[in-house]
């Protein structure tokens, strides 16, 4: 991974709470750790709570640069609803590398027609983040209906947890769930994600023979 | 038909506002009027996702008196029907309830409380318990559940509908916004598979038969002629209230016997005083925690029994003194010293309950 | 013996005679109602909400199941009520206040979601049951108890006119009419139509129906027929204003005209 030489563009996408932002902050942090220019761009324009915003000093205090609201800069959020930073807007100008995480919603994923330029991105990744833990991406039918909604998506990624409660065992059945969900849409699966202690008993490859990569949990923090 | 929405148990990861839509519909409501406001949306979000796929109503009405007399309509009909707000939302339900208190209408409402007065904050607080209790120009006839865990939304939320049908009285599900918006693992199931029987309702209008001639016409009204007639149907209502009073009552409890200190603290607040009570009595602390799970009616008798057997009490809230207020109502007479803390609008950490508990007991 | 006038079949003999003023608008509104309800045989199958106001003294008035809601609350209670059973037939009932003042948003919003339900309006220019306080349909220059010097438009606005509002904000399967108690004929087919536009599932259903109030306009008789006959039609016009093409088809294109 540290050999890249062109830019990565990712988007994260999702149904609602599957860890989107989980996964997009730990590959912000993951690239930042190669030594690359990053910044993570929060396009979540609904959520007033657990999205990037309560996390962004820490953040950018690791080497990140953040393109996020404050939580005191804007006035009744979830509310006034549906705001975008102008900086969101523009953030395919920057240099380095970019990490998209899109919020949710029945159009979701279409929030990424907001950025200016993102038809000629070349370099533009859309991976979709599955928890088969949630009810309503719990089955292979369900996954393939949610990730047919969800119009571009070039790979999926299995995040399916219990919170503290996973277990390996959690993870593996979730990665069959979606390894199988795979095989039918044509979509590769990118990584199966689990934290350290858990990815560690699963290996290097899930039940499903896709990549297991090791994260850390960030978004609990965003709460209390 | 449509399919079974959920069969045997299921561990799941979920955001306390889709516990609450997949509850309704494990419960078997059948039809959800509301009006958008935040921190609830997603219990709209959910219901209208998952309505197709389980033969559910939905209607967006035009604010929150509609969707609370749409409601009310509902259940004149003879479906589970409810409906879900916040805040200012929760103030113009008031008048719906009213409506439903004095006619006896099953109406659920889900409240995530958010913060007051006013439009304040979206995601967070406890202070529409006072609304939620004794809102309304009545008398609090009302049933009022407060939820701290996923797993409690899920399991009161199911109750709420059985409770609101069986003793034909409204009943609240009391959440707040970091209930609505955090997640957490929970089993879902199915009720019925695990022996929970679920009240049938029954329709007030639209009966069989020719009314008048086959059968007595539905005549259902709240307005009274005379100061002793609605002072008659008022004295049912409380004669109805004093059986629930003494049946429906709901707290946890642990450790106060003969406490030096006992934190008392309801919804998501409990959260973190339970956390905090255990780390204190593994400290060697004589503290106790206490829990009241139905707001209206509290659990008198328990927390009457609980003052006799503690030096002092500690009451934490999200509010400025709403719990607490309830809390004096029930111990009206007892001599034990009830100590505030008071966070108004904002959350409170276990840090906080132990270094004020700590110097309670010092 | 004593001659008993004819009365509807759904009608509750109980409760007869009503409670109403003599010369009150209500009771020719409620008859008219009544042999709608007779002719389309509907009596066990329907929903009567009525308002409060001198509506609610209807709330015991047919052999019809019927609720009694708040004030400007019965549209919202119906179409609560017809979208959980829509195999009855809800009708809203309610005065000018009601509909126009505190429960306007509800009827505007019904409209145009086109709820399948019938909405009956009674106008008679003032809040009756209150003690006479000016309405949305005060007409300019009325004395009222809160327009003491008569309604000025300037400062209170023209009289509503509700049944164009509806009409303008309706699609053309809904039907609208304005009719009056002076013409029972018309008004029977006024009211009969938004039922069976009901009952047809075609769309949303309102008569307003101009009525007299001899109680608070101090009238005696002949003025108070002068009044409904003469002065308020020159503020709102009778007739039916919109009609969906299924009844056109089936009268031979002739409607409920306003000399009906």
């Amino acid at each position: 991974m540290n050999q890249i030489t062109h830019r990565i563009v990712e988007a994260y996408t999702g149904e609602y709470a599957s860890g989107k932002s989980e996964v997009a902050v730990n590959r912000a942090l993951e690239l930042v750790g190669f030594g690359r220019e990053v910044t993570l761009v929060d396009l979540d324009v609904v959520e007033p709570c657990y999205a990037l915003r309560p996390i962004k000093k820490e953040l950018t205090a690791k080497g990140l640069h953040v393109v996020a609201w404050e939580t005191r800069d804007t006035v009744g959020l979830g509310e006034a609803g549906t705001i975008l930073k102008a900086e969101a807007r523009w953030a395919l100008r920057r240099s380095g590398d970019i990490i998209f995480d899109i919020g949710y919603g029945v159009e979701g994923a279409r929030t990424l027609n907001l950025i200016e330029g993102v038809d000629e991105e070349p370099s533009l990744v859309v991976l979709a983040v599955v928890n088969t833990s949630r009810p309503m991406t719990g089955s292979v039918r369900d996954i393939v209906e949610h990730v047919l909604m969800l119009e571009r998506v070039d790979g999926l990624i299995c995040n399916t947890h219990l919170a503290e409660e996973t277990t390996a065992e959690v993870v593996q059945e979730g990665a069959r769930l979606v390894g199988e969900a795979s095989r039918i849409l044509g979509i590769p699966v990118v990584a199966t994600i689990a934290v350290a202690e858990i990815a560690e008993k699963i290996g290097s490859r899930d039940a499903a023979g896709n990549p297991v990569k090791a994260i850390k949990r960030y978004m609990p923090h965003t709460f209390w | 038909m449509s399919e079974k929405p959920i069969t045997g148990e299921k561990r799941v990861f979920m955001t306390g506002n889709e516990v609450v839509a997949w509850a309704a519909v494990a419960a078997q409501a059948e039809i959800m009027y509301g009006y958008p406001i935040t921190p609830q949306n997603e219990i709209m979000h959910y219901w209208t996702r998952l309505a197709p796929k389980f033969n559910k109503t939905f209607l967006q009405t035009e604010d929150e008196l509609s969707a609370g007399f749409t409601t009310i309509g509902g259940v004149l009909a003879g479906k589970k029907t409810f409906t879900a707000t916040a805040g200012p939302g929760t103030v113009l339900m008031q008048e719906p309830l009213a409506m439903a208190e004095m006619m006896r209408l099953p109406v659920v409402v889900v409240v995530m409380q958010r913060g007051g007065p006013s439009t304040a904050t979206v995601i967070y607080s406890q202070q529409e318990v006072t609304l939620t209790t004794f809102g309304g120009n009545g008398e609090g006839f009302r049933i009022v559940y407060s939820t701290a865990t996923h797993q409690d939304l899920f399991d009161y939320t199911i109750k709420a509908f059985n409770i609101a049908w069986k003793y034909r009285m409204p009943t609240f599900v009391l959440g707040d916004g970091y209930q609505a918006k955090m997640r957490e693992p929970l089993t879902m199931y199915d009720p019925e598979e695990r022996g929970v029987e679920l009240v049938k309702p029954e329709p007030y209008v639209g009966l069989p038969g020719m009314p008048g001639e086959e059968r007595p016409p539905g005549h259902y009204r709240n307005t009274y002629n005379t100061e002793e007639e609605l002072n008659e149907v008022v004295n049912d209502h409380v004669k109805a209230y004093e059986q629930i009073q003494n049946e429906l009552p709901e707290h946890d409890e642990f450790g106060t016997e003969n406490a030096d200190l006992v934190v008392v603290a309801h919804g998501v607040v409990a959260r973190a005083t339970k956390q905090a009570v255990e780390a204190l009595r593994a400290e060697g602390l004589n503290i106790g925690y206490f829990r009241p799970i139905t707001l209206r009616p509290m659990p008198d008798q328990a927390l009457r029994a609980m003052a006799d057997r503690t030096k002092k009490i500690l009451v934490v809230e999200s509010a400025q003194g709403q719990l607490a207020r309830l809390l004096k109502e029930s111990l009206y007479g007892k001599t034990v010293e009830i100590v505030p803390l008071f966070r108004p609008g904002v959350g409170v950490t276990p840090e906080e309950v132990m270094a004020r508990s700590r110097e309670l007991v010092a | 013996m004593a001659v008993q006038p004819a009365m509807p079949r759904s009608w509750r003999r109980e409760t007869k005679p009503h409670k109403f003023c003599p010369g009150c608008g209500h009771g020719i509104a409620l008859r008219v109602l009544g042999q709608a309800i007779d002719q389309l045989n509907i009596q066990d199958r329907m929903v009567f909400g009525c308002d409060i106001g001198c509506s609610l003294l209807a709330w015991d008035f047919f052999n019809v199941d019927t609720v009694q809601t708040h004030h400007g609350r019965t549209t919202p209670v119906i179409v609560g009520l017809k979208r959980a059973r829509p195999e009855l037939v809800c009708v809203a009932y309610m005065g000018d206040g009601g509909g126009y003042a505190i429960g306007a948003q509800h009827l505007v919003s019904a409209a145009m979601r086109n709820d399948r339900i019938t909405v009956i309006l009674i106008n008679n220019t003032q809040y009756a049951m209150t003690g006479g306080q000016m309405a949305p349909t005060t007409l300019p220059g009325q004395k009222t108890e809160t327009s003491p010097y008569g309604r000025d438009p300037d400062m209170t606005g023209h009289p509503t006119q509700g049944p164009e509002m509806v009409a303008t904000i309706t699609p053309e399967s809904a039907y609208v009419a304005r009719g009056t108690i002076s013409r029972p004929k018309q008004l029977h087919k006024m009211v009969t139509r938004a039922l069976e536009n009901q009952i047809a599932g075609r769309g949303f259903s309102f008569v307003e129906i101009l009525a007299t109030c001899p109680t608070n306009w101090r009238t005696n008789a002949k003025n108070t027929w002068k009044f409904i006959e003469e002065t308020m039609p020159t503020h709102f016009k009778v007739g039916e204003l919109k009609v969906p093409e299924a009844f056109q088809a089936a009268a031979g294109g002739e409607g409920a005209r306003a000399d009906g």
